[in-house]
């Protein structure tokens, strides 16, 4: 008892200071600001004087702290805002320890990044320790980030088991289609010709008694519209000759800026005449009535333009010449002006428009002999359709499968599961859609195009651009920045336009949720596994049939 | 913010040509509308020639230029002089002479006028000239609005009487330095300072006073000479494009020639995008074809280098040589041009004479002549007229960060966090146009800002503000709040037939509120209160943009002259004062939404004399090019030599996408605009100051930080503004006066008188020419090397900083921890800059407050002197008042720490420094190259609200 009572107040000394330096080694050795595994950087040397970070002088230990900068790379005042360049230490016990800028130490702001309010100790704020409650909500902000992680891993790797799989079906369906393409070829070029003989037959042998029909049928129109050329060309002839009157007589001495520049418009226009390489078309005769009437037509409406021409230069020269020199070769040219623009209006009158030339129909004429060949004709056309029809399903099979091959998914092929997926997103105003490795448009009453999938951005395939869309008025091209997260189901989450033209879509899919390491690979090989399995009794299913 | 090209703008078909083209072919059609395609800007706007009273009076000056002797045809009866309490009045007569009797046929001349010589007791002298008695009504309204406070007469005068040559002689001022001679015929007003012919008017005899007349009034005017002609034109009726101007009064147009003797250059008539020395209009080899227009105009993607009106006007001019100085206000707000000619001396100077001819076109001619001495002394002589620069809400001198639009409150809180990640300060955020529901102010777009308090909240947490657009077109909408009861109370401007004129603007079809009308600046300022615009919270503040005002659908894309305010007051007689009416009502509405009277911080696109007292303006609408990046710096200048120092110019370009280098270049000079904001247009990509990467990222937050280090500076110079009305950002040759070299120097500028600033606009250059004004040194702001003036010198510039040099003589201070937002560094420690003179004394000041209320007119403020003398600085109180301890501002802070101070330009190494008595160790070196010893005082921990001293030796 007595030992005891002796004993008793040395050990509980003991005990004290040993509780008392544990406390002084994980609090006040490190001083403020510094992180535990830093506080080994921040001791004092022999005499007292300790060394900036970077080395680049050395200072008394008792400025460490002091609310001056002295360092260069702001190391001395980890616990003051006095550099403001270095890391301030919180250790927010009950969360996560943080480092905030030192620039943000006693600013007045209870940091969020320091829950435990160590930032603001100047007493001008009072920041709580709000750690329990950051920590709770985190981390019940984290199970559940968790638990959506999980369920997506989950589903992805049913998408990286259906890409994988799929592409192997892909592979071999192409095979097939491309073993069926010689075939299908074959059949429709036989179609084809077959078909191409029967109408020759049907043409060939009602060709004359449909000629005769037609041209009864064109006669008067024909008539009618060289008629009208034969005017029309009158009329050029003569403003041309007008034209050409003036460029001969006029007087060159008064410089008239408006004659100089008809005339000279003139002479462009003959140069341009020249150039062209008249067309010498066959004799009108020999044509066919449809293309005699063709031809007739358009020489018409070239002979019309050469007027429109023409009266424009004479139009211009007649609002701006000089009035007062009097020159006789202009006043002619001005006065034909008048009066073509007279007469030109009411002689258009008695053209009537060349618009309501209309070429009737052709009549169905065929006599019972040509009924035959039209019967074999048609039959033969369905058979050609027929083959047509085969051949471009094969066709565009390949293409379609070659489309998604070409297609990158990914390295595991988890997006081949989304591939042709429409998504839509009401805004108040329109509705966004996309097809995942389509096209992206914005619906309200109309649609507007927003772009077309042209990649992947960057290479963690979590961005895809679609680009090309309708151009904006004084803008780009629309597009779309398309950035997905992980999710259980696959939506669009938000759309926005950041940029005038520019939309960011939100994705959210298990596509981009992160499959646990190690995890991978065992399901790679258990897929790739499952996959040859499945391929080869693909294979041998087709083998059978 | 720009028009949205307007799709109405299409050229109409030509009457009378369509009909007959249908003869011809689809064709010939095609041709026409390929002609139709380029438009060129400048079409929008009338050039002198297109205007009717400009044509005229520019016409009456040729007229006088062609006639030889030349003479006034006014002249001042004697006998009706009459000198009374400082105001002498007088009868003037139009009486034709011969020379100028062609003139008078146009018949718009009344024969009898006044005129009014007030002379005032800040030394300025004010003259009136008007018709005796017009036929209607001039309008003379507008000193209410402009001057601050009314005039008082000057009692210090002696009147002299005729002298042997028949002129009537006033000496005025506290010496009676100043003399206003006065000719009889021709009347003239010739304005000395010491003895020495200052400031002339009508020594040209330009002028001119178009009576207010009826129609019934009007000549025969079936025969006229082409001069004749254009004497008269447009004083009925004018049409430009396709709207007609139906000028109900007929003409009402004034000018008068202001010459400056022996002066080459003047400067002011803000706002062109010109040079800072303004270029001649006028005579052989003149620089400009057209006038200096003053008639505030939205102005889309405006050309460099031009006489243009933009958004804004101040009728000041200041005419500054080697030994004499003087400054005129022209007091009028209707369209007003002003023609500028060089001439040979008449006193045999080997110094020019400049010629100025200014016409407005409504209104009475009055004007204001200040004779300094000193051009610091026009400067607190002009504004004891207009006023100074209001205190700002300090934060407001912060970094603002600015696009047409950020989208929703997510992307505020993204871009917000953008700055916190680049640890990049800045101190307001603002929403443009498109925050709003449909285009109407003071509502919030629901679902893209559902929770604007819980948004103003976020920033403010981390002592940031917001700022949300408030345009004065309001769009017609019966449900519209504002829209309805301003309709109720008849509070909209009229068109001229006195129904309520409605134009196009963002919203559609609009109305605009009459400030003229006295009860609609309570009405308006009242719709700031919390209540009424819900959402809003104190951290809030406002900006006016298009407020010339813009009208999509009128003339020149404003209102029509003949729009009608309240009192039947033409829309063509305040046009140019509109914007700065609207910025008043729009501060008020700030100031008075609390309890007790809060700074407003309000930004204006378009301001007049006197908007300096509501706040800040900006060059409006210019674009991502190195060109406009350069005229930014005497735009900005010239402004403020126009009594508004609070401007700025968009970093960065407000239109197209600036390439990395020349955002930076952009951002290292707008850290020294008194404004200093990026914005962007809708059409352009992103560029908050992170998004090009490094190195720009790190250069730009470079930037900024070297604003926000400046902050105490920056406060301190607006403080000082505040009281004697100088300019923030001063031309060269405001600090060295008699340095006729600085007298055109625009590419670079000082920050008050401590810091010279020289903007790199040129692509790829690191090597800059800087010229060194004075006999004194200069040290180079963040290294401190030392540049001997006078002369130019090549320094380098390399990508991350631009030259800035702190003068001799001068201390600047400063505060250097890096902090989110100017909020945030309000207990910060301070850093002194001491750059000695070659006598080893330097001079500074620092003004602290408490940034957002009016305590400090009360007192409660700290105005601190340092001074360096006989090798000891010095701190002590400017404050006017004794009693400090009772404020509490000054309770809170004059404890904060002079924590560290620099001592640059010593000639003898330091051995020993003593603070208030006790010895303390520094740091000190001899920079040999320099010629200067520096040391540095750290840990000084100096209160800055007590008086010290440190002395070296």
């Amino acid at each position: 008892m007595k030992t005891h009572s002796v004993c008793f107040p040395i050990l509980a000394t003991l005990a004290l200071s040993a509780a008392v330096t544990i406390a002084n080694v994980s609090n006040n050795n490190a001083p403020r600001g510094v992180s535990p595994s830093n506080a080994k950087l921040y001791v004092p040397d022999n005499v007292n004087n300790w060394s900036c970070l970077d080395g680049s002088k050395t200072i008394p230990f008792s400025a460490v702290n002091d609310d001056y900068c002295d360092c260069i790379d702001g190391s001395d005042e980890p616990g003051t805002s006095a550099c403001g360049t270095g890391q301030f230490y919180c250790a927010n016990i009950g969360h996560t320890p943080s480092n905030i800028k030192t620039s943000r130490v006693n600013d007045g702001v209870c940091d969020e990044e320091c829950c435990d309010g160590s930032d603001e100790y100047d007493g001008q704020t009072q920041c709580p320790n709000v750690c329990e409650e950051v920590g709770a909500t985190a981390r019940e902000e984290n199970d559940r980030i968790q638990s959506v992680q999980n369920e997506g891993a989950r589903l992805r790797r049913g998408f990286i088991k259906h890409g994988k799989a799929n592409k192997v079906l892909l592979t071999n369906e192409l095979e097939t289609l491309r073993s069926q393409v010689d075939h299908v070829q074959l059949a429709l070029n036989d179609a084809r010709d077959a078909a191409n003989e029967a109408q020759e037959a049907y043409l060939e042998g009602s060709k004359s008694e449909r000629e005769a029909t037609r041209k009864q049928q064109l006669e008067p129109l024909i008539q009618e519209q060289t008629k009208r050329l034969k005017y029309a060309s009158e009329v050029r002839d003569m403003l041309k000759l007008t034209l050409q009157s003036l460029k001969e007589n006029h007087n060159k001495n008064f410089h008239d800026m408006a004659v100089k520049g008809t005339v000279s418009g003139f002479d462009d226009y003959i140069v341009a005449q020249g150039e062209k390489t008249e067309t010498v078309e066959d004799d009108l005769a020999t044509l066919s009535s449809d293309r005699q009437f063709d031809a007739l037509m358009d020489e018409t409406s070239v002979v019309l333009r050469d007027i429109g021409t023409l009266h424009d230069l004479l139009d211009g020269m007649k609002r701006d010449y000089n009035t007062e020199y009097n020159d006789e070769a202009v006043l002619a040219a001005v006065k034909v002006t008048d009066d073509f623009e007279i007469t030109w209006d009411s002689s258009r009158l008695d053209f009537a428009d060349v618009e309501h030339l209309v070429l009737p129909e052709e009549l169905p004429v065929d006599s019972p002999e040509a009924e035959k060949f039209r019967d074999a004709m048609d039959s033969a056309q369905e058979v050609f359709n027929d083959a047509s029809g085969k051949e471009s399903k094969v066709q565009e099979g390949i293409r379609d499968i070659e489309r998604k091959l070409n297609m990158d998914f990914g390295p595991d092929e988890t997006f081949a599961q989304l591939v042709d997926n429409c998504f839509d997103f009401k805004d108040t105003e329109y509705t966004y859609s996309v097809c995942l490795f389509g096209d992206a448009n914005q619906n309200s009453h109309s649609s507007t195009h927003l772009g077309k999938f042209s990649g992947w951005e960057g290479d963690n395939y979590d961005v895809q651009m679609y680009t090309g869309g309708a151009k904006c008025w004084n803008g780009p091209e629309r597009s779309v920045k398309l950035v997905m997260s992980c999710g259980t189901t696959t939506e669009i989450v938000s759309v926005t336009e950041p940029e005038k033209c520019e939309y960011l879509f939100k994705l959210q899919t298990p596509a981009v949720c992160p499959i646990p390491e190690g995890e991978v690979d065992e399901q790679e090989h258990q897929q790739e596994q499952q996959q040859v399995e499945e391929g080869e009794e693909h294979t041998r299913k087709h083998d059978e049939l | 913010m720009f028009n949205r090209p307007r799709m109405h703008r299409s050229r109409p078909p030509l009457p009378g040509s369509a009909s007959r083209r249908t003869v011809l072919w689809p064709f010939v059609i095609s041709l026409t509308v390929v002609l139709m395609v380029s438009a060129v800007k400048q079409e929008d706007f009338k050039t002198c020639a297109q205007s009717g009273f400009c044509t005229r009076n520019r016409a009456y000056a040729e007229l006088a230029s062609g006639t030889p002797d030349w003479e006034s045809p006014f002249r001042l009866d004697p006998t009706s002089l009459q000198l009374e309490d400082g105001v002498l009045t007088g009868d003037l007569i139009h009486a034709p002479t011969s020379s100028s009797s062609s003139a008078e046929s146009g018949g718009a001349l009344n024969a009898g006028y006044t005129i009014e010589v007030h002379l005032l007791d800040s030394d300025a002298v004010r003259v009136r000239m008007n018709e005796r008695d017009p036929k209607r009504r001039r309008y003379d309204g507008l000193q209410k609005s402009v001057l601050v406070k009314p005039l008082v007469s000057s009692t210090q005068y002696d009147q002299l009487g005729r002298d042997e040559d028949g002129l009537f002689t006033i000496n005025y001022g506290s010496r009676r330095q100043n003399s206003a001679r006065i000719r009889f015929a021709p009347f003239q007003i010739e304005f000395l300072a010491d003895g020495v012919s200052t400031l002339v008017l009508n020594e040209g005899g330009l002028l001119k006073i178009e009576a207010a007349q009826v129609w019934s009034d009007v000549a025969d005017t079936r025969t006229r000479t082409p001069m004749e002609r254009r004497l008269e034109q447009g004083m009925w009726s004018e049409r430009f494009k396709d709207i007609i101007d139906t000028k109900p009064r007929g003409p009402e147009s004034f000018g008068l020639d202001i010459t400056f003797p022996d002066i080459e250059d003047v400067y002011g008539i803000p706002e062109h995008a010109s040079s800072l020395s303004l270029k001649t209009t006028r005579g052989p080899g003149a620089q400009y074809n057209e006038p200096y227009r003053l008639y505030n105009l939205d102005v889309f993607e405006y050309e460099i280098d031009s006489p243009m009106a933009l958004y804004g006007s101040i009728p000041f001019m200041l005419g500054h040589s080697k030994d004499k100085t003087a400054g005129v206000f022209w007091m009028n707000a209707a369209e007003t041009w002003i023609d500028i000619e060089k001439i040979e001396s008449t006193s045999g100077s080997s110094r020019r004479t400049t010629r100025t001819h200014w016409y407005s076109e409504a209104g009475v001619l009055d004007l204001f002549v200040f004779l300094g001495p000193t051009h610091r002394d026009i400067f607190k002589q002009y504004s004891s007229l207009v006023g100074t620069t209001a205190l700002p809400q300090s934060f407001s001198i912060g970094y603002h960060q600015c696009r047409w639009n950020y989208i929703s409150q997510k992307d505020v809180i993204e871009v917000d966090a953008g700055f916190e990640t680049h640890e990049i300060p800045y101190d307001v955020l603002w929403l443009d146009i498109e925050h709003t529901n449909g285009k109407r102010y003071f509502t919030w777009d629901p679902k893209q800002f559902p929770d604007p308090f819980d948004m103003q909240l976020h920033l403010a947490n981390k002592g940031r503000k917001m700022v949300t657009i408030i345009d004065p077109h309001i769009k017609m909408d019966r449900g519209y709040h504002i829209s309805k009861e301003a309709t109720d109370k008849s509070l909209f401007v009229m068109n001229n037939h006195l129904k309520p004129f409605d134009g196009w603007c963002w919203p559609g079809s609009s109305q605009w509120i009459d400030f003229e009308n006295p009860r609609a600046k309570d009405w308006w300022a009242s719709q700031f209160s919390y209540d009424r615009y819900k959402g809003s919270t104190n951290t809030l503040f406002t900006w006016n943009d298009m407020n010339e005002p813009s009208v999509f659908t009128g003339p020149e894309i404003t209102l029509p002259k003949d729009a009608m305010h309240y009192n039947r007051v033409e829309h063509r007689s305040i046009h140019n004062i509109y914007g700065a009416m609207f910025h008043a009502a729009t501060a008020q509405g700030l100031s008075t939404r609390n309890e007790t009277l809060q700074r407003p911080f309000v930004l204006s696109r378009a301001f007049f004399a006197g908007s300096q007292r509501y706040g800040s303006v900006w060059t409006g609408d210019n674009k991502a090019s190195w060109e406009h990046f350069e005229v930014a710096a005497p735009m900005l200048l010239t402004i403020g030599l126009a009594g508004l120092p609070f401007s700025g110019a968009d970093v960065g370009g407000f239109f197209g996408d600036p390439e990395p280098e020349l955002l930076t270049r952009w951002y290292q000079a707008g850290a020294f605009y008194p404004f200093f904001r990026a914005h962007a247009h809708l059409d352009s990509k992103r560029r908050e100051p992170w998004l090009f990467g490094e190195p720009y990222t790190s250069q730009i937050r470079a930037a900024i930080r070297t604003r926000y280090s400046l902050l105490p500076f920056w406060y301190t110079l607006f403080q000082e503004a505040s009281m004697d009305g100088v300019p923030i950002i001063r031309p060269m040759f405001f600090e060295f006066p008699s340095d006729e070299a600085t007298y055109r120097m625009e590419d670079q500028f000082m920050v008050g008188e401590a810091l010279l600033v020289k903007p790199v606009t040129t692509a790829g250059a690191t090597q800059s020419e800087v010229y060194f004004a004075g006999n004194e040194k200069w040290f180079e702001f963040y290294d401190g090397q030392v540049k001997q003036g006078p002369g130019v010198q090549s320094v380098s510039s390399p990508a991350y900083k631009i030259p800035v040099y702190q003068r001799a003589g001068t201390i600047v201070p400063k505060r250097e921890t890096p902090r989110r937002s100017s909020k945030e560094m309000e207990n910060d420690p301070f850093t002194l800059v001491v750059a000695l003179d070659s006598k080893g004394e330097a001079y500074g000041r620092l003004y602290l407050d408490d940034g957002e209320s009016y305590e400090y007119s009360r007192g409660d403020y700290i105005l601190r002197e340092f001074k360096v003398q006989g090798s000891v600085l010095t701190s002590r109180s400017l404050n006017r008042q004794e009693s400090e301890t009772e404020w509490s501002f000054i309770r809170r802070y004059s404890s904060l720490k002079v924590e560290r101070i620099v001592f640059q330009g010593l000639s003898e190494p330091v051995s020993r420094v003593v603070i208030d008595g006790r010895p303390t160790v520094v740091e000190s070196w001899h920079d040999v190259a320099g010629k200067q010893h520096v040391v540095i005082v750290s840990r000084a921990n100096l209160s800055i609200g007590q008086d010290w001293s440190v002395s070296l030796s």
